[in-house]
């Protein structure tokens, strides 16, 4: 019987081969990269068009039958707050939409605007009555307050200074202490 | 065959031209934004509410003069360019159309690239393969002349 001795091939294949672990090596790292710098869900501040733009207007009527435009809140800091009843989130950011509400309402330089997202008025008045929070809060009956500022589902939330610009848009649950950063690093946002 | 073809064009032509409906228009508007709370439908096709507010503002939209371009860019100016179902040609969108194509194009240069090295390899062996073939061959018994017999080849 003879052997026949085959002679070992170059190393192309291999070097093919290492080339292309080392490209889907990086593009790991990268997704990876890209995943473990992303803010926390926690007043997680999403991107939007509106941002550093003025707010658009709105003309709505509230849960307590007053008519209210967003422009007559000029002057201070409104935090537009879309909301259901039915939403948890929007129970979990509660409390701290009605800290930073009473604490900015008596000094006059900023509130809580709510806008019913999907739900019934009567739904929301008495989640209201029942967790406090004695904020306006606007009938969105055909859901065009929510489609001119983007909203995908409640809770969402827009920092608008008084000069009327969207500077922050929320996606989830707010809290007290996120939205006075927000406030504290705005302040130089043409009013 | 011909008259077929050219009856044909004249019906897809005169269907064409007849003016859409606001509702046709509304629809077909829709039927290229997606749904802002389902995603994986359009506007045109979903029964969510925010589908539905999507209608009426296009609806609006339509009955004030808009051109369907400037229904697109208040949608696109308050959720941004992923509320179009059929994404932007420029920017970071534009790599949606570039890289299946830049895919498809590496791929085909990459199989030409491997069959013309097979096809290579295939016709023209190389001086190690003739002197092993050589070497194989002078192992051979027939070659070293002691016979054999055809059975067993």
């Amino acid at each position: 019987m003879t052997t026949i001795s085959v002679p070992p091939r170059t190393g192309t294949r291999r070097h093919t081969a290492l080339w292309v672990a080392l490209a889907v090596g990086v593009l790991l790292a990268f997704l990876v990269g890209v995943l473990a710098t992303r803010d926390s869900a926690a007043d997680k501040l999403a991107g939007s068009p509106l941002l550093g733009k003025p707010a658009p207007e709105i003309d709505g009527k509230t849960l307590a039958g007053d008519r209210l435009t967003l422009s007559s809140l000029r002057g201070r800091w409104v935090v537009l707050n879309f909301v259901a009843s039915w939403c948890v989130p929007c129970r979990q950011e509660h409390p701290q939409l009605v800290d930073f509400d009473t604490r900015h309402r008596a000094g006059g330089d900023g509130q809580v605007l709510g806008v019913v997202f999907s739900d019934k008025p009567g739904n929301v008045r008495d989640f209201l009555r029942e967790n406090g929070g004695d904020w306006p809060v606007l009938e969105d009956p055909q859901g065009q307050i929510a489609l001119e500022f983007g909203v995908r589902g409640p809770p969402e939330s827009f920092v608008i200074s008084p000069g009327g610009v969207v500077v922050a848009k929320i996606v989830g649950p707010a809290t007290a202490d996120g939205l006075e950063q927000i406030l504290a690093s705005s302040t130089g946002v043409k009013r | 065959m011909g008259v077929l073809l050219v009856t044909a064009f004249t019906i897809s032509t005169h269907r064409d031209s007849r003016p859409e409906t606001t509702q046709a228009r509304v629809k077909r508007v829709a039927s290229e934004v997606r749904c802002p709370t389902c995603r994986q439908l359009s506007a045109a096709e979903s029964d969510a509410p925010a589908a539905e507010a999507v209608r009426v503002a296009i609806a609006k939209r339509v009955e004030q003069g808009e051109s369907d371009a400037e229904i697109r860019a208040f949608l696109v100016s308050a959720y941004g360019d992923d509320i179009l179902l059929k994404p932007g040609g420029s920017g970071v969108a534009g790599l949606v159309w570039a890289l299946p194509v830049a895919a498809f194009v590496c791929a085909v240069a990459g199989l030409a690239l491997a069959f013309r090295r097979w096809h290579r390899v295939g016709l023209d062996p190389t001086a190690d393969d003739r002197a092993l073939v050589e070497r194989a061959l002078a192992g051979l018994p027939s070659a070293a002349g002691s016979g054999s017999s055809k059975g067993d080849r």
